[in-house]
């Protein structure tokens, strides 16, 4: 081993799961559970960075009374002011924190909730695709608006622990932030999945006419949903922006959500342990691929475009080796399954 | 009278026969096997590098060789998408919208295999195939007719688009193989009673929409100023939504539907610029308006599993 720091490799690999697990269990409930083919991911996961970003960087250069007219915090000098006045007020750092997850739940969520009305009455194919296109649209027109910094992005973002000395308490108190989050979407999507409106997004999911017929309000619940999703998966998008400390318009390529599909494939539909451990794995190659290639000396293959293809042909194997994913989807109990059991051994009465 | 809007109208003209000849494959290839391929876009891209390949490391300026070979390249591709992928998980009963995640699975690993591929090429030629520029070709004509300029691409393209319709014409209307196809896209398992080898006119399908694609990719190099592995991916809104506005199925309306983007695409933003000073590379967000309209207004039922009726507003009794 060539200075092989495996503390760093352990928190860089555990807060990028936490990320992306927080895609995949929200990606879950959509598309695993809810049946609803969202190939856009990215987009709310791209909203949510860029909001975090903006609102930092612009309200922390306000603050400490800078005109961002004259220096916008993509140029040279607000990128040099961010990180002279970035750090320095612990108060200030946790509040925008706080202030771009809400921000960036809702407004994820209502775009999410918007775009399902264009969708509603087409099959999976135009569903997938309508939200695949509006990542690319949302790619082309961060790339052109000058505000958000166009195709060079946003750099030295202020991070929530700026304020900590110690780098690697720094570390560690983010990737505590990032676990906190990621229990918070486990425990709502558990719930979710395991309540009233997610046994009828398995019904939806298995048969929509026979929902319909139900009188399940298809439409709305599908909206919810997305809305949920949504909203994580822009909360999941802030947590990347304060960990890389820059956003660009080229890292939310559509790929990235293909990466978060593998990873649900992987464990298995409508499981949301499977997401867990999919996303665990498909990281970890991921951070071990990017650990590993420099130190053999390959130059010639890029890590990334490694990655990609491994994701791409992940999907395709799992599908025909193993549909179902290493954690296949289980019937859920309800305390009426119980209470019907019982009478029919007849303990009960 | 809006300043260039004769180069719009021209550029509208240019594209609806890209458009085209990239999306009548797609819908027919959806038609006779249902499956939505996402890997679409890779056939185009793939036709484009193999031009690009040809002309940097073998120096090759004849587009006929770039056309065969392309044809043969990419048709190979989509034929074993089919047995390997596609295929399998059909005979097991797996949803259309599964086949449809693992074409995209497929997608994204084409597509980053030609990244590596350009990788390894630069590193060996020490030429910049992630970006290249357009090759002039030395076996297609150009010149200028009553003041039009025809360019080389829009010769080509002119020759590939109307082969392209008369050949399909003749294929599915005239021929054996062509009456199996539809009966194949009508009735799978009425056809396989009735002896059509139903695998081989599948395959057939596939070899025929993907090579067509690749020969497109390869009239796109002597058309775009800069090639990138990017190429497909750009253009699969564009060819995605002109096979929808034929809802997947009729050939006719996909025509329709090539020329109608090519027209609100050019024209629209042509306008747009001059009155509302809106960047020309915004100009996706018109064929998205599109897409919307068309699924909203006209939603097309039954391709991939859409629904046989509208949802209705509570409480309208009528």
């Amino acid at each position: 081993m060539i200075g092989f720091d495996i503390v760093g490799f352990m928190i860089s690999w555990l807060t990028l799961f936490g990320i992306y697990a927080i895609l995949s269990l929200t990606l879950n409930l959509e598309s695993g559970t809810a049946g609803i083919t969202n190939f856009g991911k990215v987009v709310f996961y791209g909203v949510g960075a860029y909001i975090s970003a903006t609102l930092t960087t612009y309200l922390v250069l306000m603050l400490n009374g800078v005109n961002v007219g004259e220096k916008p915090p993509y140029s040279v000098d607000g990128i040099i002011l961010l990180g002279e006045l970035g750090n320095k007020n612990p108060l200030l750092n946790i509040g925008l924190l706080v202030l771009s997850l809400v921000l960036a739940f809702i407004i994820a969520g209502v775009l999410g909730y918007l775009l399902t009305y264009p969708i509603l009455r087409v099959g999976p194919a135009f569903v997938g695709f309508t939200l695949l296109s509006s990542g690319e649209l949302l790619r082309i027109f961060l790339q052109h608006y000058e505000p958000v910094g166009a195709s060079k992005g946003l750099m030295a973002i202020p991070t929530p622990f700026g304020w900590v000395a110690e780098s690697r308490v720094r570390e560690v108190a983010y990737l505590c932030l990032v676990l906190g989050l990621l229990a918070l979407t486990y425990v709502v999507t558990y719930k979710l999945v395991n309540s009233p409106l997610g046994r009828t997004l398995r019904a939806l999911r298995d048969d929509e006419i026979a929902a319909l017929c139900l009188g399940k309000h298809v439409p709305r619940i599908k909206a919810t949903v997305l809305f949920i999703g949504s909203g994580f998966a822009g909360m999941a998008g802030v947590l990347l922006a304060y960990y890389l400390t820059s956003v660009n318009p080229n890292m939310f390529v559509p790929a990235v959500t293909f990466n978060v599909w593998a990873m649900i494939i992987l464990g298995g539909f409508g499981n949301l342990k499977g997401s867990l451990v999919g996303a665990a794995i498909v990281t970890f190659v991921d951070r071990a691929l990017t650990f590993i290639t420099p130190q053999l000396g390959i130059t010639v293959i890029s890590p990334d475009y490694l990655r990609w293809v491994i994701v791409g042909l992940l999907i395709v194997v799992v599908l025909i080796v193993n549909p179902k994913g290493l954690f296949p989807e289980k019937p859920i109990k309800t305390p009426a399954i119980d209470v019907v059991l019982e009478e029919l051994r007849g303990g009960s009465k | 009278m809006i300043p260039g809007m004769q180069q719009a109208v021209m550029n509208a003209f240019q594209y609806s026969l890209f458009y085209l000849i990239f999306s009548l494959p797609l819908t027919l290839s959806y038609r006779t096997t249902k499956v939505i391929n996402f890997a679409h876009a890779n056939f185009i891209t793939y036709g484009a590098y193999v031009a690009i390949l040809l002309h940097g490391i073998l120096g090759s300026n004849l587009m006929s060789l770039a056309v065969i070979v392309a044809f043969l390249l990419t048709g190979s591709i989509a034929v074993i998408n089919n047995m390997l992928v596609f295929t399998p998980l059909q005979k097991r009963g797996s949803s259309p919208a599964i086949v449809m995640i693992s074409s995209m699975g497929l997608w994204i690993a084409y597509k980053y295999l030609l990244y590596m591929i350009t990788d390894i090429a630069n590193y060996y030629t020490t030429k910049n195939f992630v970006s290249y520029g357009r090759i002039t070709y030395s076996d297609v004509p150009r010149g200028s007719v009553g003041g039009i300029d025809f360019s080389q691409a829009l010769v080509a393209s002119l020759v590939a688009a109307s082969l392209t319709v008369v050949l399909l014409y003749i294929l599915l209307e005239k021929t054996k193989i062509g009456r199996a196809m539809r009966a194949v896209a009508d009735n799978p398992s009425l056809a396989e009673i009735s002896g059509i080898p139903r695998a081989l006119i599948i395959n057939l399908t596939w070899f025929i929409c993907g090579g067509i694609v690749g020969v497109g990719g390869v009239i796109w190099t002597s058309f775009s100023g800069a090639i990138t592995p990017e190429a497909g991916d750009s253009m699969i809104l564009q060819v995605f939504t002109v096979g929808f506005i034929g809802g997947l199925v009729s050939l006719l309306r996909t025509g329709i539907g090539a020329v109608l983007i090519a027209a609100i695409e050019n024209v629209g933003i042509a306008v747009l610029n001059a009155f509302f000073g809106i960047p020309v590379s915004f100009r996706p967000f018109l064929t998205f308006a599109t897409l919307i309209t068309t699924l909203i207004a006209f939603p097309p039922l039954g391709a991939g599993g859409g629904l046989p009726y509208r949802f209705l507003r509570r409480g309208s009794k009528k």
